[in-house]
């Protein structure tokens, strides 16, 4: 556990681990940015963050990208070791998320203000913006935090919402912001909008990593994110408040503030997506910038989306399973672990105790209603104790040898979902699936389950001595 | 990198055919790109793209909008009713 003042020192330290490669060759926005960003995402655990100082038209532009872009960064993020696994960093974000809340520190000023920008703004020159995509329909801000508060509850800091929405660069100072139902900042647009005001904005880019990852958390809508940060980094959370009353990190290299307009919808999109399609063309609403203000020598930050898996999966990976399971163990003491790390849980695996025959559909069920389940998972599946359910391999077996699809599979229609997903029929409704993996116990009387195999004794033993030989044979 | 020539006219947007297009920024070594914008369906380019990305005959038929349905396009999220109720 440790925290990170600034995005340079999170940089700083990724560099120090070897996982941080810099890109002094000369490089075109397009196609290079997206190209090597996309390639680093096929590296593996080890794949590192890539920093492009060389890059045409520019005399001295910084771009970072894929900083959260594997096991290894993602472990230094949380201040865990590099080579930790999924399954402990999971069980370590789920510990400290049960510290919540942590605090918040407000101080006057950070190295942000350096620069203040408020005429004449023009983004196109202030950020190195390219396209990601091919079919883009333009210029993305793809990892920002959004912060803003709940009008009809302002001074609520427990309501304030820091979010990682996509945001098209429309003009020179306008940004499209995709809201989807499901997000907390749609809530607060809607109260606005019913009052007839604009919703007052802040973004924040070049963060340093944990915000980001707290951002991307289906967290409750009670919940402040810099409150989970502060646990989750082991210190309170440093930020800066504005003449608005919203509250900036400290370790940010850009903040954009200004309005969402009321009652304004324009066209957004396409983006290629988190399920590795294009997200197509709505009406989103529209920002408007006020003042731009970046450190000397800003670094700018974005991130590739794309066919998983890429660096957005591993952002939301932990971050959605964590709070799932929280949730659904509040309920259910049962359930063990939650994997989410498929498309942005659009399918999620679920680990439980079974208390009698259909407790486990039952268990399917709440995830579906929690926060993040309503606009984002559609398959699941659950199984039992005896089966990890990040090891795919063993899931597979629990489908293949505990499922009869008569009694096992249950299909509830036209439930809410997130826009984004190719599969809705019409958009934004689809069907949902349980897939109950877990072996039927009394009352459910099905199949034939005589004696399980074991392990050969031993085989403990064996496993440590082997690890051992084979981390010499490889050094 | 490719030689651009610096067009002087602003091109037609090469996804809805508008002429309501503007520069909406050049590269700050000089010469180097043009960045263009559609006030229409607010697509933007940059002069340096391929022409998939910048000629309104090359551009893919698959993304290519017509102004006059962006009006039917999805709203999300949907605007509430305005009588602003108690406060
Ligand atoms: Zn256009």
């Amino acid at each position: 556990m440790r925290a990170y003042q600034d995005f340079r020192e999170f940089l700083a330290v990724l560099e120090q681990q070897k996982q941080l490669l810099r890109i002094t060759d000369p490089v075109k926005l397009e196609p290079d940015m997206a190209a090597a960003s996309a390639a680093a995402t096929r590296l593996g655990n080890r794949s590192p963050a890539l920093l492009f100082n060389n890059v045409a038209g520019y005399q001295n532009a910084q771009i970072v990208t894929n900083v959260h872009g594997s096991w290894a960064n993602h472990a230094l993020v949380l201040g865990m070791d590099p080579d930790s696994g999924i399954r402990d960093q999971f069980l370590e974000f789920v510990r400290r998320y049960r510290m919540y809340p942590g605090q918040l520190e407000r101080v006057t000023s950070a190295p942000w203000q350096e620069v203040m920008i408020d005429k004449d703004i023009n983004l196109f020159e202030i950020l190195p913006l390219f396209r990601w995509n091919q079919g883009d329909g333009g210029f993305f801000i793809d990892k920002p935090c959004v912060i803003s508060r709940d009008p009809d509850d302002w001074n609520n800091d427990d309501v304030e919402n820091v979010g990682c929405y996509r945001l098209q660069v429309k003009d020179k100072n306008h940004l499209g912001i995709q809201t989807v139902p499901q997000h907390d900042i749609a809530l607060q647009l809607a109260h606005a909008e019913a009052r007839g005001e604009d919703l007052p904005v802040a973004i924040a880019l070049g963060n340093e990593p944990i915000i980001l990852l707290m951002a991307a958390t289906p967290m409750l809508y009670t919940q402040l994110e810099y409150k989970m940060a502060a646990v989750m980094q082991g210190q309170p959370y440093r930020v800066v408040q504005n003449a608005k009353g919203l509250d900036i990190p400290y370790g940010s290299e850009y903040v954009l503030e200004g309005r969402i307009l009321s009652r304004k919808r324009q066209p957004e999109g396409p983006f290629g997506e988190f399920p590795g399609y294009y997200s197509g063309c709505h009406q989103y609403p529209v920002i408007e910038i006020d003042r731009v203000l970046h450190r000397k020598d800003p670094i700018y930050e974005s991130v590739y989306v794309g066919r998983p898996w890429t660096e957005l999966d591993y952002l939301q990976a932990l971050t959605t399973s964590a709070p799932i399971f929280d949730q659904v163990n509040s309920t259910f003491p049962e359930v063990l672990a939650v994997n989410a790390l498929y498309t942005h849980g659009l399918v999620l695996i679920v680990q439980t105790k079974v208390r009698y025959g259909g407790f486990a559909k039952a268990v399917g069920l709440r995830v579906l209603s929690t926060p993040h389940g309503l606009g984002y998972a559609k398959v699941i599946i659950v199984v039992n104790e005896d089966v990890d359910p990040f090891d795919l391999n063993q899931v597979m077996w629990a489908i293949s040898v505990r499922v009869n699809p008569a009694g096992d599979i249950l299909m509830l229609p036209n439930l809410a979902e997130n826009l984004l997903d190719p599969a809705c029929q019409p958009s934004g409704i689809v069907t949902k699936m349980i897939i109950d993996a877990t072996t039927p116990i009394p009352p459910d009387r099905r199949g034939d389950y005589g004696e399980i195999l074991g392990t050969p004794v031993g085989t403990d033993t064996w496993l440590q001595k082997l690890e051992a030989l084979t981390k010499e044979l490889q050094r | 990198m490719s030689a651009t020539t610096q067009v002087t006219a602003v091109p037609v947007c090469p996804r809805c055919r508008s002429t309501t297009t503007e520069v909406r920024g050049v590269s700050p070594v000089a010469g180097v790109w043009t960045v263009y914008g559609c006030d229409t369906c607010f697509y933007t380019w940059r002069s340096t793209e391929p022409e998939e990305n910048t000629n309104p005959d090359k551009y893919p038929a698959v993304f290519r909008l017509e102004p006059q349905n962006l009006p039917k396009l999805e709203i999300a999220p949907t605007i509430p009713p305005l009588p602003a109720k108690k406060t």
